[in-house]
């Protein structure tokens, strides 16, 4: 669904990303972890379409971003580092907003904008300006919107920042509950993210992917002799300098 | 079409939802209206020096359309220079502040959507800002008695052509203002250059006076304020219609080519 090839991305002399090969499966979480400042965000922007590769491929569901960006638009959703909200705008008028950017309209429009706001429980504030809502609320204002038009591949940037820990819980419980349907890239530096929601983990550090597997094989793999290392062991000793 | 007029929408609803607006259309109708009133107020005296010199026939050359309006409208210009890039600064630096230029552009809309739909909004807006001074016309033709023979003091063919000569060139600083913000997010930036830009455009006309030949007609085809002359006069001509229009097309163009310049860093 997802397939990067030799991705890289250079701002002048700076090699943000360097070489990235990854594919993701249909209906699969895979997690996209590393130190910040690792090349999460530009692979992310790359795979959106935002940015181009310096060189290399990206393919969503079979489209080129750069050939064929329309295509590829229409079938992710994205959930950028800040929420990309209209701070005027109210919560309501926000996912009508960007519905009708995603080509809903009528009935559909509202169909789909009611079940995202069930699903990520933004009942109580969907009438109020976004500007006045919290942090966590604007968060999930964010994700209720990639989750619009239900893309197939949905790119989500970091997703439960500045929320408290009841919202990350049902945050996460929502994401898995996506599986199946929607093939997941989730990035973040919360270990504990990654194990309570994702099945496969690449790891990236100074634009390079230093990890792609199976959480399991992962955390077996490092683990000293007899004892299974803990996800943190495993981040800490591939992204040492 | 759909996302253009989403875009349009929300627009709007901003426009129409924040203060902005409602102090630009209130200052806009204000300084009209000092204008306004220092222009009637020079009219009569004016009129009442010919009527007192023995020079009633002269008077009778005097209507409140080229004496009163016409100059009205050729100050709403300036005005709008000043006032219009205020309307436009936010439109396309708060995107890329805000980060939501992100969204807009990874979302199924094309960039040419994205700028034709802030464009729609701020016409509108600039359109209202317009029309609310048709009010002083109104107040001349109800109060400024009758003109010879019981004619309307005012000429509604004049107005009207002054208005649609304002709109062309509303149209065309709108779209010049649209480019200055679509390079920046910074909204004090856009501004600052969209004032630089319509300046030029507005000073080349007075350095074309006096200058001859071609260099001297290419400099005066160039300015913003000699082309409203015209209509404010009641001629509209084809060839400051289609100035407007080309300003107009070239600022939304190099607004396009910006905005799409984000797929290539």
């Amino acid at each position: 669904m997802i397939e990067t090839h030799g991705l890289t991305k250079t701002y002048r002399d700076l090699v943000a990303v360097n070489d990235v090969s990854f594919t993701v499966n249909k209906g699969e979480i895979v997690g996209f972890l590393g130190p910040n400042g690792a090349g999460k965000t530009t692979t992310m922007k790359i795979l959106t379409g935002f940015l181009p590769p310096s060189s290399g491929t990206a393919k969503i569901a079979g489209y080129d971003v750069f050939e064929e960006p329309m295509q590829v638009k229409r079938r992710i959703g994205y959930l950028p580092e800040n929420p990309p909200v209209y701070p005027d705008l109210t919560v309501r008028e926000y996912l009508q907003f960007v519905g009708r950017l995603k080509e809903l309209s009528g009935k559909k429009l509202a169909d789909n904008i009611a079940a995202v706001v069930e699903k990520v429980e933004l009942g109580a504030v969907l009438d109020r300006l976004i500007r006045n809502i919290s942090k966590g609320y604007q968060q999930r204002t964010g994700l209720a919107q990639a989750l619009l038009g239900s893309p197939e591949v949905l790119i989500l940037d970091e997703p439960t920042v500045g929320m408290d820990p009841g919202q990350i819980v049902k945050v996460r419980n929502i994401i898995k509950s996506l599986a199946g349907d929607h093939t997941i890239i989730l990035s973040t530096h919360i270990l504990q993210e990654v194990t309570a929601t994702c099945e496969r983990v690449i790891i990236i550090n100074n634009g390079r992917v230093v990890a792609d597997d199976s959480l399991e094989a992962l955390v077996s793999r490092h683990g000293q002799t007899g004892a299974a290392a803990t996800l943190e062991q495993v981040f800490l000793s591939l992204t040492e300098v | 079409m759909g996302s253009t007029l989403a875009i349009a929408r929300k627009e709007t609803r901003l426009y129409l939802t924040t203060w902005t607006s409602y102090v630009l259309f209130g200052f806009f109708i204000l300084i009209t209206a000092f204008f306004f009133q220092r222009l009637v107020i020079e009219f009569q005296l004016q009129a009442l020096d010919y009527a007192q010199s023995q020079q009633g026939w002269a008077a009778e050359h005097m209507n409140l359309t080229d004496w009163v309006l016409g100059p009205v409208f050729s100050n709403m210009s300036v005005f709008f220079l000043i006032m219009l890039p205020m309307l436009t600064m936010r439109l396309l630096a708060e995107e890329r502040r805000q980060k939501t230029l992100e969204l807009l552009m990874t979302t199924p809309v094309r960039p040419v959507q994205i700028v034709l739909g802030k464009y729609l909004a701020a016409l509108l807006i600039m359109g209202i800002m317009l029309g609310l001074t048709v009010i002083f016309p109104i107040l001349l033709a109800v109060f400024g008695g009758s003109g010879t023979e019981g004619a309307s003091p005012v000429d509604w063919h004049t107005v009207g052509s002054s208005y649609l000569g304002l709109f062309l060139m509303g149209a065309a600083i709108v779209a010049i203002g649209l480019l200055t913000s679509a390079a920046t997010e910074s909204q004090i930036v856009a501004v600052v250059t969209g004032f630089a830009v319509l300046l030029m455009f507005w000073v080349i006309g007075l350095a074309a006076r006096g200058q001859e030949g071609f260099w001297g007609g290419f400099l005066e085809y160039l300015s913003l304020t000699t082309h409203l002359e015209n209509f404010v006069r009641g001629i509209i001509k084809l060839s400051d219609v289609v100035y407007y229009l080309s300003l107009a097309g070239v600022g939304l163009f190099l607004t396009h080519g910006v905005v799409d310049a984000q797929r290539w860093r």
